[in-house]
């Protein structure tokens, strides 16, 4: 019987599930008994084993348990009702004190083995605490909305109960800010900024020195070279336009279609050093700076020049020349040219001779673009008179390494790129 | 309604200057549109054996249009690739191994199974990979260009599109913008007469060519299916863009001979339409051509020679594993932002600068 | 250490990235010549040159999508949009083509994109956005939202260095209102959160212009001494979930607050992230505060009644802690 009780009982109850109390046999052939006294009342709390009522049988007079604790929800039987074996004369709603089942871990739906207060809920952080630190939270005071238990409530509970030094830390330990301030390390202010004197690696020499210094190079090569000059006119008449409105002069337009011959032509773009004769791939070009009447001439190199378009060749060269006049150029920096262009055009001369820079085998002489009447013919043939900006090319070249007529094409195809300028 | 063939008219700035190819080059422009021809031969047959996940694209008729386009284009230069032009990523040097295996999602394709079909382009070969959203790529490209200018080389961007994208604000965007700064970009305008089942008398009211000019651009109309005619527009269009004289837009007229799509019958196209197009084959007209040659080209050794690559890299591509699930969430951010790389420039006009990159 | 305000900030990181680094340059309508809708790079023309702070059509997907194009050859582009409500013009390039890019093709694509955002002075529905809650919900893309100068030029610095694409939000009702030191010189600010003040017994998680209202609303003499923490979110995506669930731990109250429209805000994604993940720290619901889902109107009243104030935070934040 009590076996069965207890089985009944500490059977796994649902959550919801009401416990039944049944009318126990209190032999084996005892069919009926009496209810003489409700120990309990619908609403109060109960233990498990704890005696609900007392009943009578023809065999013998017992109390009957409470097989689960929790609180008593309803009295089916009333006191001197007589009901056989097995009748249910009451229902307990289960809860409170199974530890096994608070510790549960993720918590199911709603939280009915949990103390209720008055609203009957308890915070998934309340019960946690709770079953930890083994607080019976009906006995924790509420100051929630409804009376509802509060973290801090339970935080409190738990708080004065820890008289004894043994007992667990009152308040779970204040966690470490996770997050520092912003991790910025303040820097010391900048340093101020350092003076612009131009750096001391190519100081211009002395006037009498460079000036002696291009002498000889140009002596020098003209006693090496068998120097020639071709001459070939060519209309300006799109690169003006187009170098308008780009802001440049007419250089870097003549230099980009330079950089494309010479690709086309490379006996142009070589080197004769001695015996040693060498075309290239890669145009490296001089341009012809011109630091002043007492401080000479001096040729800074765009190396790489075919990989810059207009833009970036006219900027390089703008560049390059403003650091010739300030003395800033480094040695690298005056080195290894393929070719060179020469551009004094604005002081209007139209032609020259131009002395090539050895150990290059040519060089392009850009001078004034000037207006000049041309002959031009019409679609049908008819020839008649235009007035067209032109300039006429010069190229000096090494007739040791090639021919007047390479040198003509190659000219020409200089011609043909800025005669049919599209830009 | 029927769209015209417009003779590949002499337009702004092409001029007829012979011998910008070699016999050498002629020969690649023909190998490259076999190529691809034989690709998409190749994975329409995979994807009707089921092998091929989600839709199948392809540029049939179209060959010569990102053949003789990408021809032209040098190793420093960057392009933008759409779906009906394969023959660009194999100028460029991306492998056929690599394109079957992008089609059927494998782990060796271009993308990893990221993206499918033709969204794909090989970084490391300067192409950026299209999205669907046509002609986003438009401004891609006159972002590079940007670039280029704002940095002072010489180099160009390059970016396809069809007659139904210049539709989208897009369009209007990247031309406006491009001109406004004078920036080295080519646009080449595939218009093959249909976007989707929409004709291109439904989609502009102008022609491209004069809508450029609207611009303020420099336009070019040629021939779509003459890829000696395409090269030579798009070689001149990078010799403008370089000299700092700005965009062009180069309308490649063509006509898509299959469907939007493999699940597309293109019922809404009139059949003597078609017809008059197959007598054009581009492929078969640059053959004829070579054939035709002072000293013969032997096309069939070539075909050949191109069909034992796409069998071999078949094999290869079968036998390549899918994806591995676990690496579906992986590279959604970069640990370091590495530019595009140089591609193949295979062009003969190129052969002194590839050498001068060398020295530089 | 100078004190800037919230605008100086960001100049001045702005300014710092582009003199240490040649590939930055800045792109956007009127941010040359006029230094921009609200000055952010005024004088800046005269130091970097008009190809580095470029005067751009008035075109968003242009902007975008040639920033894209530029940062896939080298260049580290920050766009500005005037507006951030402008941003809807260039979504897709934004979207599709910039977010996508790294997983997709392996390419990366370093761009910023900076969005002056946000009302509370009668910008009206077209001035007045906080959009990052499309931007968090496209995969790829970063977004980060300072509250602080010190952030603003710390959180710029760090996403102009980032390889992938930044949508960076700048307050504009923070520009001049609010100031603090800032350091000079160089330094990147971590996309991670930062606690605005600590306390024990609720949090408030907020960015941008509402990490000072949630101080205002609940400074201590506020709520009758209640201890409240704010949390300053910073970054959006990534987003720190590691110290929203350490606050949670602490206080097992949250008041989540977006000046955004409610629904799908950055702060719904926040709320998600805690009831799933932060249930067992929790002592109350999940609360959330933002504006409601209408355009933001013109009118002062209106949008007033719109825009959470300090007055709705402080009403939430008392109601919880009661709970």
């Amino acid at each position: 019987m009590t076996s069965s009780r207890t089985e009944n009982g500490a059977g796994a109850p649902t959550e919801t599930a009401l416990a039944d109390v049944t009318m126990p046999q209190m032999g084996v052939s005892v069919a009926e008994g009496t209810v003489v006294a409700w120990k309990v009342a619908v609403g109060d709390p109960v233990v498990a084993e704890e005696t609900v009522c007392e009943i009578s049988s023809d065999k013998i007079d017992s109390d009957v348990p409470a097989p689960v604790s929790g609180v008593l929800a309803e009295v089916l039987v009333a006191v001197g009702e007589t009901v056989e074996v097995g009748t249910v004369l009451a229902r307990i709603a289960p809860g409170g004190g199974d530890r096994e089942l608070r510790q549960s871990s993720a918590p199911r739906g709603r939280q009915t083995d949990a103390a209720p207060g008055a609203s009957g809920r308890v915070s998934p952080v309340v019960a946690r605490i709770a079953a930890e630190h083994h607080v019976d939270l009906s006995q924790v005071h509420g100051t929630g909305r409804d009376g509802r238990v509060r973290k801090q409530d339970v935080l409190a509970f738990i708080e004065a109960l820890a008289a004894a030094p043994t007992a667990e830390p009152a308040a779970p330990a204040a966690e470490p800010p996770l997050h520092i301030e912003s991790p910025y390390i303040p820097e010391p202010a900048p340093a101020p900024a350092a003076p612009s004197a131009p750096a001391a690696a190519a100081a211009p020499t002395t006037l009498s020195r460079m000036r002696r210094q291009i002498g000889e190079h140009m002596k020098r090569s003209l006693e090496t070279a068998a120097t020639c000059t071709t001459w070939m006119e060519a209309d300006m008449g799109r690169v003006e336009a187009a170098r308008r409105r780009l802001g440049t002069t007419a250089l870097p337009l003549v230099a980009r279609a330079t950089v494309e011959a010479l690709r086309e032509f490379p006996a142009l773009n070589a080197t004769l050093d001695g015996e040693r004769y060498e075309q290239h791939a890669a145009v490296h070009l001089g341009i012809a700076v011109s630091l002043g009447d007492e401080e000479g001439l001096i040729v800074p190199v765009v190396r790489d020049a075919h990989e810059l378009s207009v833009e970036g060749l006219a900027r390089r060269v703008k560049e390059l020349a403003r650091r010739a006049r300030a003395g800033e150029l480094t040695p690298d920096e005056v080195r290894g040219a393929t070719f060179t262009i020469t551009n004094p055009g604005q002081y209007g001369s139209i032609m020259a001779t131009p002395v090539i820079n050895q150990p290059q085998v040519a060089i392009l002489d850009l001078e004034a673009v000037v207006k000049r009447p041309i002959v031009v013919s019409d679609d049908e043939g008819n020839d008649m008179i235009a007035i067209r900006p032109q300039t006429i090319l010069g190229l000096s070249w090494d007739h040791r390494a090639l021919d007047g007529a390479l040198a003509a094409r190659f000219l020409g195809a200089i011609r043909a790129r800025l005669e049919r300028w599209e830009g | 309604m029927a769209t015209t063939v417009r003779p590949a008219a002499a337009a702004d700035g092409v001029p007829d200057v012979p011998g910008h190819l070699t016999r050498a080059d002629r020969i690649e422009l023909l190998r490259a549109m076999l190529s691809m021809r034989l690709l998409e031969e190749r994975a329409m047959s995979l994807y009707r054996q089921g092998r091929v996940p989600g839709s199948f694209y392809d540029g049939f008729g179209q060959e010569a249009v990102s053949a003789g386009a990408a021809f032209a284009m040098a190793a420093e230069d960057r392009l933008c690739i759409l779906h009906r032009d394969l023959a660009a990523h194999v100028v460029r040097g991306v492998e056929p191994e690599r394109i079957l295996a992008q089609y059927m999602g494998r782990a060796t394709g271009v993308t990893r199974g990221r993206d499918g079909n033709v969204h794909f382009g090989d970084k490391d070969r300067g192409c950026v990979g299209m999205v669907s959203m046509l002609p986003d790529m438009m401004l891609v490209a006159t972002g590079m260009a940007m670039a280029f200018k704002l940095r002072g080389e010489a180099r160009a961007a390059l970016t396809f599109f069809g007659d139904g994208s210049t539709s989208r604000g897009d369009f209007h965007e990247a031309l406006n913008w491009a001109a406004v700064q004078r920036l080295p970009v080519i646009f080449v305008l595939e218009n093959n007469q249909y976007a989707y089942s929409t004709p291109t008398a439904l989609q502009f009211a102008v022609d491209p060519v004069e809508r450029a000019h609207a611009y303020g651009i420099a336009g070019a109309s040629v021939d779509g299916n003459d890829v000696e005619a395409v090269f030579e527009a798009v070689r001149v269009a990078r010799e403008r863009a370089v000299a700092g004289g700005g965009p062009t837009l180069v309308e490649a007229v063509t006509m898509r001979m299959h469907g939007h799509a493999a699940h597309d019958d293109m019922r809404y196209v009139p059949a003597e339409l078609l017809e008059r197009w197959r007598e054009r084959d581009p492929v078969e007209l640059q053959a004829a051509r070579l054939r035709a040659l002072p000293d013969p080209v032997d096309v069939d050794a070539l075909r050949a020679e191109v069909q034992a690559e796409v069998d071999a890299a078949t094999q290869a591509a079968l036998a390549a594993p899918m994806p591995d699930p676990a690496t579906a969430l992986e590279g959604l951010f970069a640990e370091e932002a590495v530019p595009l790389g140089d591609g193949r420039a295979p062009w003969s006009g190129f052969a002194g600068a590839d050498a001068a990159r060398g020295e530089g | 250490m100078p004190t800037l305000t919230y605008l100086q900030a960001i100049s001045d990181g702005l300014r710092e990235e582009m003199r240490a680094d040649e590939r930055v340059f800045v792109m956007g309508e009127d941010v040359g010549v006029f230094g921009g809708a609200f000055k952010v790079t005024d004088g800046f023309v005269d130091e970097f040159g008009a190809d580095r702070v470029m005067d751009t059509p008035l075109a968003e997907s242009g902007i975008v999508g040639t920033a894209v194009g530029a940062a896939v050859v080298g260049m580290r582009p920050v766009c500005e949009m005037q507006f951030a409500d402008f941003i809807a013009c260039g979504f897709d390039q934004l979207v599709n083509v910039a977010g996508k890019m790294h997983y997709r093709q392996g390419l990366a694509v370093p761009i910023t994109v900076r969005l002056p955002s946000g009302g509370g002075f009668s910008g009206g529905p077209f001035h007045s956005q906080n959009p990052e809650a499309w931007f968090m919900h496209a995969p790829g893309l970063k977004v980060v939202a300072p509250s602080t100068p010190e952030d603003a030029k710390g959180l710029l610095t760090k996403a102009i260095r980032d390889p992938n694409p930044v949508v960076y939000l700048e307050h504009k009702h923070l520009y001049r209102r609010i100031k603090g030191e800032v350091a000079a010189g160089s330094y990147e600010t971590d996309f991670t959160a930062r606690i605005a003040r600590e306390g024990t017994d609720l949090t408030v998680v907020a960015y941008g212009a509402m990490v000072h209202t949630a101080l205002e609303a609940t400074a201590p003499e506020q709520l009758d001494g209640a201890s409240v923490e704010v949390l300053d979110l910073r970054s959006l995506v990534p987003l720190d979930e590691a110290a929203i669930l350490a606050s949670v731990r602490k206080t097992s109250k949250v008041v989540v607050l977006d000046e955004a429209n409610a629904t799908c805000a950055a702060g719904a994604q926040v709320a998600a992230l805690i009831a799933e993940h932060g249930f067992e720290d929790l002592d109350g619901p999940v609360v959330r505060v933002a504006a409601p889902d209408v355009p933001i109107p013109f009118s002062p009243p209106l949008e007033q009644a719109v825009l959470p104030g300090v007055d709705r935070v402080k009403e939430a934040c008392r109601d919880l802690l009661a709970y």
